[in-house]
């Protein structure tokens, strides 16, 4: 029967000695034997049993779950399943995010436009939090529009606000202009 | 006009919501908890001195 050392069985799936280990710790992949003087030994049955193990973890799958999936006939449940694929695609979702942000951010690395004083988003984040609801906020732009209209215009585009949008949300606010 | 808002114009503009010191202090303080660096550029880009920047920052920890 062929049998493995703790290196050459790394070695084989590009992992570390280490790793093997702490699959060995967690119960995962427990060798099958030990050489006279308590060296681990692998079997093929172990092998395959890595093989297994990387697949699911390729597929996103934590040591835990993979853990209870060997367990229990080595198939994965459809639920388990379902939930990484639902994962990924929030995953996919956040990468977008980053995507958009960095385009945005070379965008305006290109187009020499310095970046936006505070973030819009992060902007109106800290205006909620502070108990600022949309009628308040629209009350302030008008203000904001009436008072300084140069500075209103400077400040929506210091928050990094498109031209266009800057421009709809100045319009709203003459309009509506009924504070002073 | 000039371009530039003065911070007496922007208080007003926040009082006009009815936002009094109070209330500004505590938005200060959040800004300052969960942003700080957004709270810096803030108050620099309303032109503040580097030393009215570091007290307003310090009264809000």
């Amino acid at each position: 029967m062929k049998t493995y050392s703790i290196s050459k069985l790394a070695r084989a799936f590009g992992l570390s000695r280490s790793t093997l280990l702490y699959y060995d710790r967690l119960g995962l992949l427990p060798p099958s034997g030990r050489t006279g003087s308590g060296y681990r030994c692998y079997t093929d049955k172990d092998h395959r049993r890595l093989e297994r193990i990387c697949h699911f973890r390729e597929a996103g799958l934590t040591l835990k779950e993979i853990r209870g999936v060997l367990a229990s006939g080595g198939k994965p449940g459809a639920k388990l399943v379902e939930q990484r694929l639902r994962e990924t695609a929030a995953s996919i979702l956040n990468l977008r995010n980053q995507q958009r942000l960095l385009a945005a951010m070379l965008s305006r690395i290109a187009s020499g436009n310095p970046p936006p004083v505070v973030d819009v988003k992060l902007w109106v984040e800290m205006l909620e939090a502070a108990g600022m609801d949309q009628n308040a906020r629209k009350r302030w732009h008008t203000e904001f529009e009436r008072r300084a209209p140069a500075g209103h215009d400077e400040f929506l585009v210091a928050l990094g606000i498109p031209k266009a949008e800057v421009a709809r949300i100045r319009r709203w606010s003459r309009v509506k202009g009924s504070a002073g | 006009m000039n371009k530039h808002v003065s911070v007496n114009e922007w208080v007003a503009m926040f009082e006009e919501v009815g936002w009094d010191e109070a209330k500004r202090g505590q938005w200060h303080k959040l800004f300052e908890e969960r942003h700080p660096e957004g709270h810096q550029g803030f108050l620099e880009w309303l032109r503040l001195p580097p030393k009215e920047i570091d007290r307003i920052r310090a009264e809000c920890k």
